[in-house]
C-alpha cells in the first residue's frame, strides 16, 4: 500500500498545481493594491470590495455582460435549433452520406480563427452588420451549430431504438417520435452538449476581437483591456474581472462532467 | 409497403447548407482578398495576383512565425500527452473510486475558464516582483526573474499554460478510457506478477492506441487556437519570439499596416495547411 500512498501525494500536489493559482486569483480579487504588489506573498489581509465594486459599475462592463449574454444565448439557441435535429438525422440514418456530413462538421473545426475572422471583418463591413450584435451571433452560429451537432450524436445513439418502435406502433409519425420521444430520452446528454457550445462561445476571444470595436463587445474583449487602464497594470480590478468572467463556465462544470461520464459510460456498454 | 421517411432530408439539409455557406463564403472570400492589395483605409482594390505569396516567402518575419508555430504544437501536444497519459495512469492506479471523482472534477476546472482568465492568473503568477511562482526563486537568489520578457523562455513559460488548461482535462479522459478497458488481461498480467507500470505500458495503452491518437490530434488543432493565451500574455513578444503565424496575420492586417490582402494571404497559407494535414491524418486514424 505505500506505493499507493506514494501516488496519492503526486496525485493531490498536482490538484495543488490547478487550485493554488485560481485560488490565489480569489484572494487577490480581494486585496487593495498595496496588499497585492508586496515581494513577500500575503496571505492575511483585510478584505476589500473595492475591485469588485469597480468592476460592477462600470458602464463598460455591464454593457458588455448584456453583449455577450444576448450573443452567447441567441448562438446557442440557434445551435440547438439546428444542430440536434441534424445529429439526430445522423444517429438514426447511418450511410455514406450521413458519414461525410458528420466529418464536414467536424473539419469546421480545422479551420484557423483568422482565416474565418479576417474575411468576415470585410464581409460584415460590407454588409453594415459589423460591430453588431447580429453580427456577431451570425459568426458564434457556426461553431454552436457544428459543436452541438458533434457532441449530440452519442446521445441520441443511446436512445434505446425498441422505445422509439413503441412509440411508432403507437402511430407516432417520424417527426413526432423525434419530438415526444427521442428529445426527452436524450435530454440530459443534450443539455451537456449545449452546454459546452455554451461554454466555447463565452470564451470565445478572437473572432470578437476582430469583429467588433465598441458597440458590441464582448467580456472576454473588456476583461482583457482593463490591463490597459492608466500606467500601471491595476491587478486588484484585473483579478475581480478573471473571477467574474470565470463564473458561468464553472458554473456548469457539474454539467459537464456528468456529461464525460455519460459518454463514456456508453462506450463501455 | 411503408411511406418514405422525409426526416433526414428535412433535418440535415438546411442545417448543412447554413454551415456551407458560413465556412465557404469568408473562405472563398479571403483567397480572392489575398490575390489583391486590400487596405483597412481604403475599400478599392486591385488585382495583383501571386504578389502577396510572393513576398511571404521572402519575408523572415512570416518565416519566423510559421517555425513558432510549429514549435508551439511540437511542445503543447507532446507535453499534454505525456501529462494527460501520466496522471490517467496514475489515477487510475492508486486513487480510490471517491479520490477519483473529486480528481475529475478539479481536472476538469482549467480548461473550462476563458483562455483569457488563465492567461492573466499565470501572467500574474509569472510577475517578476509580485508572482506567486517567481517568488521561491526571488526568496532564494534575492533577484527577479522575468520568464515573459526573456526571449528563451517566453514561449515555453505561454506553452506551459495551455498545458496546464488541457493536460489535467485530457488526464480525466484517459482515465475514463482505462476504465472503459475490459478487466481480464490486466487480471491475468497481475496474476504474471508483472509491475504496474508494465501492464500500461504494454498491454493497456497499446489498447488505446487509436483513442490516444485522436486525442493527441484533438489537441494539435485547439493548439492552433493559441491566439488568446499569446495575446494577453506577450503580444507575440519579447521581439518576435512568441509570435505565431496567427498573431502575426493579426498585427498585420489590423495592428501594424492594416494590409488585410497581405494577412488574408498568411491565413490562406494557415488554411491549406491545416485542411490537408489534419483531413488526411483524421481519415487515416478514424479508418
Amino acid at each position: 500500500m505505500k506505493r499507493h500512498l506514494f501516488g496519492q501525494v503526486v496525485l493531490w500536489f498536482f490538484a495543488l498545481i490547478v487550485l493554488i493559482p485560481l485560488g490565489w486569483t480569489l484572494l487577490n480579487a480581494f486585496k487593495i493594491t498595496a496588499d497585492l504588489l508586496t515581494p513577500v506573498p500575503k496571505l492575511f489581509f483585510k478584505p476589500t470590495l473595492e475591485n469588485m465594486a469597480y468592476v460592477l459599475g462600470r458602464d463598460s462592463v455591464f454593457a458588455a455582460l448584456v453583449n455577450s449574454l444576448i450573443i452567447c444565448l441567441s448562438a446557442v439557441a440557434i445551435g440547438l435549433a439546428l444542430g440536434l435535429p441534424g445529429a439526430y438525422a445522423v444517429a438514426r440514418h447511418p450511410n455514406r452520406a450521413t458519414k461525410e456530413v458528420q466529418f464536414f462538421v467536424l473539419s469546421l473545426r480545422f479551420l484557423p480563427p483568422v482565416a474565418v475572422a479576417i474575411p468576415l471583418m470585410v464581409i460584415w463591413l460590407n454588409l453594415g452588420i459589423y460591430d453588431t450584435r447580429v453580427g456577431m451571433i451570425i459568426s458564434y452560429s457556426l461553431i454552436t451549430i457544428s459543436i452541438t451537432l458533434w457532441l449530440a450524436i452519442p446521445g441520441f445513439l443511446a436512445v434505446p431504438r425498441e422505445v422509439e418502435e413503441a412509440a411508432r406502433v403507437d402511430g407516432c409519425g417520424p417527426y413526432a417520435v423525434f419530438f415526444r420521444v427521442a428529445l426527452p430520452v436524450a435530454g440530459k446528454s443534450l443539455l451537456g452538449a449545449l452546454a459546452f457550445s455554451f461554454v466555447l462561445v463565452w470564451n470565445e476571444f478572437l473572432l470578437a476581437l476582430m469583429l467588433t470595436t465598441s458597440d458590441a463587445k464582448t467580456l472576454p474583449i473588456v476583461a482583457s483591456e482593463m490591463s490597459q487602464l492608466g500606467m500601471n497594470v491595476p491587478w486588484g480590478i484585473l483579478n475581480a474581472a478573471v473571477v467574474l468572467l470565470s463564473l458561468p463556465p464553472l458554473l456548469l462544470l457539474g454539467l459537464l462532467s456528468g456529461f464525460l461520464n455519460r459518454a463514456f459510460a456508453q462506450k463501455t456498454r | 409497403m411503408r411511406v418514405r421517411n422525409t426526416l433526414p432530408y428535412t433535418f440535415l439539409i438546411p442545417t448543412v447548407l447554413l454551415l456551407m455557406v458560413l465556412a465557404f463564403t469568408p473562405l472563398v472570400y479571403a483567397v480572392s482578398v489575398s490575390f489583391t492589395d486590400r487596405t483597412l483605409f481604403e475599400a478599392t482594390s486591385s488585382w495583383v495576383g501571386f504578389d502577396n505569396y510572393a513576398k511571404l516567402l521572402g519575408d523572415r518575419r512570416f518565416i519566423n512565425s510559421a517555425w513558432v508555430s510549429l514549435k508551439w504544437e511540437v511542445v503543447t501536444v507532446t507535453a499534454t500527452m505525456l501529462l494527460s497519459v501520466g496522471l490517467g495512469v496514475l489515477m487510475f492506479e492508486a486513487a480510490s473510486r471517491r479520490s477519483r471523482a473529486v480528481l475529475c472534477l478539479i481536472f476538469l476546472v482549467p480548461v473550462l475558464l476563458p483562455r483569457v482568465c488563465a492567461a492573466f492568473v499565470w501572467k500574474f503568477a509569472f510577475h517578476p516582483l509580485y508572482g506567486i511562482i517567481t517568488y521561491p526563486y526571488r526568496a532564494i537568489t534575492g533577484n527577479p526573474v522575468d520568464v515573459l520578457s526573456d526571449p528563451n523562455s517566453a514561449l515555453l513559460a505561454v506553452a506551459f499554460v495551455d498545458v496546464w488548461q488541457w493536460g489535467f482535462f485530457f488526464a480525466v479522459i484517459v482515465l475514463k478510457l482505462l476504465e472503459s478497458l475490459p478487466p481480464q488481461p490486466i487480471e491475468a498480467a497481475r496474476l504474471d506478477n508483472a509491475k504496474p507500470w508494465e501492464i500500461h505500458l504494454y498491454i493497456t495503452l497499446p489498447m488505446l492506441k487509436a483513442p490516444l491518437v485522436s486525442l493527441a490530434l484533438v489537441k494539435a488543432i485547439e493548439s492552433l487556437r493559441s491566439f488568446d493565451l499569446i495575446y494577453v500574455m506577450t503580444r507575440g513578444g519579447p521581439g518576435i519570439a512568441t509570435e505565431t503565424l496567427d498573431m502575426y496575420a493579426f498585427s498585420q492586417g489590423f495592428i501594424e499596416s492594416g494590409n488585410i490582402s497581405y494577412a488574408s494571404s498568411i491565413a490562406v497559407i494557415m488554411l491549406v495547411a491545416t485542411i490537408l494535414i489534419f483531413t488526411i491524418i483524421w481519415k487515416r486514424v478514424n479508418r
